[in-house]
């Protein structure tokens, strides 16, 4: 399984989809001229952006990396060569490329951190802010934006492995995206009394999305490194259990889907 | 061969379509511009985990536009700007990201020229249920109350948070100040300093500078009326009036183009309203 790891993660270096991003991540050069624009708040407002890129970048990757690179296995039949004249089991080789994507988003994000703690160093010098910045904060929620990925590359590889196309793992990995990130909202909303006027049906099904669908809200630190505002460690130590076994369930789906399906 | 000529004479009709077509996305009203925004609540779940950098999107819309405009209105042109949507904008933008200053900042640089204190002063009040640590808000919160509103039971609070916040005793003096309904002038003049000093946006600081500079001149002349007032017992009736008794030297100049006088209450007045000709004003 390991092999097959580092054998992902050089297969993803080599990727065009990756040379791609790395362009886009020339942005960041533009970061702290773009931050003067602030009247009050320089150094925050590269941090928003620094934080806002790296989190779109790794979006861009989680999406067209978890969502192509089984499919692309399947579809060239290289799935069907491995698997038949190796030992490895099917789950070992979709834990295999999903550790593989993974840890390259892991990685991508520890370089967007340096590059973004560069861009906000850069901006801080020129415009000092007016309260101290936390730069363990602005690296936790980093952290935190790449296992919201991470999560969500598990989302990609649940869709592949039932999935003969890849409209299905690259839209429904946006769509799950999209949807995870909003039932908190909804939620919030159900508690508000406009929301307790909704009819009981309504409130059932955002319910049912808001306890199924993964809730990526919880991963999102912005606030707390952009302004500075204290992070709460039991919520943090909450949120990783929860990405740890949504994750988890997802892969075990994931491997066992694949496991019963016709390789041709 | 054909095809190559095709390809340049299309690209000679684009060379052409590129001058009025700049001109007409630069020539279109703001609100066009920054397009009609949905409601806070719809763009937050949309906006997912990129609701900060909308927020900043948003500020940066409404500051491209004021910028653009002060340019324009001290090169002569008379644009009164479209409060109304800035205002809307910023709103939207506070329910984004709550915590950015910008936002606040920037609808109290609009005060002056809004009829809209009292939403100004809610979206104030709003941002200090997040900025807890700000006295800026509070500070504003309080001027606004005071000096716009008159309401000087909602300003002495605002002051007094502003003053425990800072640890700045400026605020403590406001707050007793308008304890005693006194000195409009000199707070407005104390609140312009502190804007202009903390200012770095140069159409926002101009539009305070031009501010302050006419309230000097308001001060100045409610100086010499009162040293009028000691020496004859009587209001005077007129800016002349004080000229002639030689307490008022050199005359008074209102840089908004417009002329002091006074109200038979002894209150200064100028006929431009402390405005561009097109803008609203209190």
């Amino acid at each position: 399984m390991i092999k097959i790891v580092g054998i992902t993660f050089q297969g993803v270096l080599r990727d065009k989809v990756f040379h791609g991003i790395l362009l886009v991540a020339g942005l960041f050069l533009f970061i702290p001229s773009a931050s003067a624009f602030s009247m009050r708040q320089v150094p925050q407002l590269a941090i928003t952006l620094s934080l806002s890129l790296t989190s779109f970048l790794l979006l861009l990757l989680a999406v067209f990396l978890g969502g192509t690179s089984l499919w692309k296995d399947v579809e060239r039949r290289y799935t069907h060569s491995v698997l038949g004249g190796t030992p490895i089991s099917r789950a070992s080789y979709v834990l295999g490329k999903y550790s593989g994507v993974s840890l390259f988003v892991m990685a991508t994000a520890f370089l967007l951190g340096v590059l973004s703690l560069a861009a906000i160093w850069f901006a801080a010098m020129a415009y000092p802010p007016d309260r101290p910045l936390l730069w363990l904060n602005i690296l936790i929620a980093v952290f935190f934006d790449a296992l919201k990925y991470v999560l969500l590359v598990a989302v990609a590889f649940l869709l592949s492995t039932v999935s003969t196309s890849f409209f299905l793992p690259i839209f429904g990995t946006i769509a799950t995206f999209l949807a995870g990130s909003a039932t908190q909202n909804v939620y919030d909303y159900l508690q508000t009394p406009q929301g307790e006027q909704l009819s009981a049906g309504v409130k059932a099904a955002a319910l049912f999305f808001y306890y199924m669908l993964p809730n990526f809200s919880a991963f999102d630190l912005k606030a707390n490194a952009i302004y500075s505002l204290p992070l709460d460690p039991g919520g943090l130590l909450l949120t990783f259990a929860y990405a740890a076994v949504y994750i988890a369930i997802l892969l075990s789906s994931a491997s066992l889907l694949f496991t019963r399906r016709e390789l041709q | 061969m054909k095809s190559v000529a095709l390809l340049a004479a299309l690209v000679v009709v684009y060379a052409a379509l590129l001058l009025p077509f700049t001109r007409h996305l630069r020539q279109r009203p703001f609100l066009e511009k920054v397009g009609y925004l949905p409601q806070p609540f719809i763009l937050q779940t949309l906006a997912a985990d990129q609701r900060y950098a909308m927020a900043a999107g948003l500020i940066f819309n409404v500051l491209a536009y004021y910028g653009t405009l002060v340019e324009k209105n001290l090169f002569g042109a008379d644009i009164p700007p479209d409060h109304s949507t800035m205002q809307t904008t910023l709103i939207t933008a506070s329910r984004l990201d709550p915590y950015n200053m910008d936002i606040y900042y920037f609808a109290q640089s609009m005060a002056w020229n809004s009829n809209k204190i009292r939403e100004i002063t809610e979206l104030l009040e709003y941002g200090m249920r997040y900025r807890d640590w700000d006295f800026y808000l509070p500070f504003f919160a309080g001027f606004n109350s005071a000096y716009f509103l008159k309401d000087y039971a909602a300003a002495a609070p605002h002051f007094a948070t502003a003053a425990r916040l800072s640890g700045s005793d400026l605020f403590t003096r406001l707050a007793s100040r308008y304890m005693y309904e006194a000195g409009q002038t000199g707070l407005a003049i104390d609140y312009l300093t502190a804007m202009i000093q903390s200012s770095k946006n140069e159409a926002i600081k101009k539009t305070f500078q031009t501010r302050y500079a006419a309230l000097l001149e308001v001060r100045r002349i409610e100086q010499a009326r009162d040293v009028f007032r000691q020496k004859t017992g009587r209001l005077p009736k007129s800016i002349v009036e004080l000229q002639d008794a030689g307490v008022l030297a050199p005359p008074p100049g209102d840089p908004y183009g417009g002329e002091f006088y006074l109200e038979p209450d002894g209150t200064v007045r100028t006929t431009s309203k402390f405005a561009n000709p097109s803008q609203d004003n209190q």
